[in-house]
């Protein structure tokens, strides 16, 4: 009796536990079958590359801009005028776009538009019943659709992120010269601040978000059931999952790279 | 086969196992667990003899999903060289039963066994192997929707062949010819009709020459006319088949197995018929022993009728 309404209040804990548990396994299988021979999947990872390119490429030009102008730059710059200290707005964007708003613009496109791309796609499959007759003809979906798309996603990622910390810091351009104010200051506090640590922690990051994105994505496309809704269920959820394993996995991520490197956490004049 | 064969076996991990009459080996197998007494009354659990070896055997096969008992210990086997038909009403396990045999689904408890091996014990790169064996026809065809007609016919050669990109057009264009898809091969799946889709999922599943031929519900969303021309197509190609075999000495002749609930392909085109009721079977046989059987859910069902054991429910 007990058992059973002990078992009926954590039904729906249970269903997620055992769903993040599989994804993980994914992840296991993703990876060894990534490194183990034959690499057969060359063709169909430069082929996701370029499709994530051609999707993202603008709207992430568009977000980060308009992003970075409008949240660090114009709001963070109203402030610092009231202190007539609009030259901090330079080292303010290495915290603000390097470290956080560049990376995080940058997965929630590619998660929105390339995740979801992707499971619409291997969910379609898996109704269509391709991914069965993958099985059936002796060829592992996992090394020939995951393992591509997952690190087609990270490099990807990973690479984009640089592109958006780039339109990320022109919108800070854009904020201060809208204040009618030179970019000479900008540029010295932005170079005192910035360090290389900053830089490849958050292409780091990044690539690590491609691999969630990828993950989660193939994820809930492989395992769509119940016809076209069942699809259009699936990248809800996927999209949903991949932006809450983002969220908490930046928090851990920039936790522990400050708590490595502290000296991150000065604010240089 | 005979009928003591499909009683449990002790030896079975299965809960009923152990409530199985004790001493009096031909009698009837007990009903699954919570099943209704009078649900399994038509089953006759009879077996006609085929006189052959089956390639393909289920034992006391159970499975379910959720609360939903598909397979209900189920004991069917199909012999060898022969096209047999998996024949039963709609929502009775009969695509589960396609899919436990190429390990795409495990049972929950019991057996499958392909040429005497046991599917659900094989290790993962012993069941690719085994796969090969297999051809499989799926119910909308499964074809790839980024390749055109010649790829996806091609697309096991390239993957588990050597063979010359000269030697695959030969042995492509044979199969896409055989079912009449000769002129289609640069088109792409979603450019074909349904029933061209399934003429071009038959003839990839047969460019390996596998031994065995699996075909989910051939039949659903074609016209009469088009089912009767795929079924004398899949006799025919058995045909041409079992004679290669024979003369290339191979040792196992061509297995095919239709799953549908269409009894007019299953009159036209069978040579054995099992039939599959509530999970598992209710008789089997060569075709004419099952036309001519005494049951009336078998009498029924291969008549088509309205009036029997089989309703609604």
């Amino acid at each position: 009796m007990i058992r059973a309404t002990v078992d009926r209040a954590f039904a729906p804990t249970r269903g997620v536990l055992a769903e993040a548990g599989e994804m993980v396994i994914l992840t296991g299988r993703t990876i060894v079958s990534a490194v183990r021979p034959p690499y057969a999947y060359g063709a169909e990872l430069a082929a996701q590359f370029m499709f994530a390119l051609r999707l993202c490429w603008l709207p992430l030009l568009i977000a980060t801009v308009a992003f970075g102008y409008e949240a660090p730059g114009l709001q963070a710059a109203n402030f610092l005028v009231l202190f007539g200290a609009l030259d901090r707005l330079g080292g303010f964007f290495v915290l603000a776009s390097i470290r956080e708003f560049a990376p995080f613009v940058d997965a929630i496109v590619l998660a929105g538009v390339a995740g979801t791309a992707i499971t619409a796609d291997l969910g379609a499959r898996r109704i269509r019943e391709e991914l069965d007759a993958l099985e059936v003809l002796g060829v592992d979906p996992v090394k020939s659709l995951v393992v591509p798309r997952f690190l087609a996603l990270m490099l990807v990622t990973g690479l984009f992120d640089i592109y958006a910390l780039v339109f990320g810091v022109f919108g800070g351009v854009l904020a201060t010269l809208v204040n009618n104010e030179p970019l000479g200051p900008f540029w010295a506090t932005f170079f005192n601040n910035a360090t290389t640590t900053d830089l490849w922690g958050s292409v780091v990051k990044t690539t690590l978000f491609g691999a969630i994105i990828a993950v989660v994505c193939c994820y809930k496309g492989m395992t769509a059931s119940g016809g076209a809704e069942g699809v259009g269920r699936a990248v809800n959820q996927a999209v949903v999952i991949t932006f809450l394993a983002i969220f908490a996995f930046n928090y851990v991520f920039t936790q522990v790279l400050l708590a490595t490197h502290p000296a991150l956490t000065t604010i240089v004049k | 086969m005979s009928v003591a064969s499909t009683a449990p076996q002790p030896e079975r991990h299965d809960p009923e196992a152990a409530a199985a009459p004790l001493g009096g080996g031909s009698s009837r197998p007990v009903p699954p667990p919570g099943a209704p007494d009078d649900h399994y009354e038509f089953h006759s659990y009879t077996v006609h003899p085929s006189g052959r070896r089956n390639v393909v055997e289920f034992v006391d096969t159970y499975k379910s999903f959720g609360p939903n008992q598909i397979l209900r210990g189920l004991t069917m086997g199909l012999p060898e060289g022969m096209v047999s038909m998996i024949l039963g009403p709609s929502g009775t396990g009969k695509s589960v039963c396609i899919k436990h045999m190429v390990g795409l689904l495990y049972p929950d408890s019991g057996d499958v066994l392909v040429h005497g091996e046991s599917v659900p014990n094989m290790t993962e790169s012993r069941l690719f192997e085994m796969r090969k064996k297999f051809g499989l026809l799926f119910q909308d065809g499964a074809l790839f929707s980024s390749m055109n007609l010649y790829d996806n016919v091609a697309f096991p050669l390239r993957h588990h062949t050597n063979k010359s990109e000269q030697e695959i057009e030969e042995i492509v264009m044979r199969r896409l010819k055989e079912v009449g898809l000769g002129n289609a091969r640069e088109r792409f799946p979603n450019e074909l009709s349904g029933g061209m889709r399934k003429r071009a999922g038959f003839a990839r599943a047969l460019v390996l020459g596998p031994d065995i031929v699996l075909f989910d519900e051939p039949d659903s969303g074609l016209d009469p006319v088009r089912t009767a021309l795929l079924g004398e197509l899949i006799l025919e190609v058995h045909r041409e088949m079992v004679e290669e075999a024979k003369a290339e000495g191979k040792e196992f002749l061509p297995t095919f197995a239709v799953v549908t609930h269409d009894i007019m392909s299953a009159r036209r085109v069978a040579d054995y018929i099992n039939v599959l009721w509530r999970g598992r079977i209710v008789e089997a046989g060569p075709a004419e022993a099952m036309l001519n059987s005494e049951n009336p859910f078998i009498r029924q069902f291969l008549a088509g009728d309205s009036q029997g054991p089989l309703s609604m429910d």
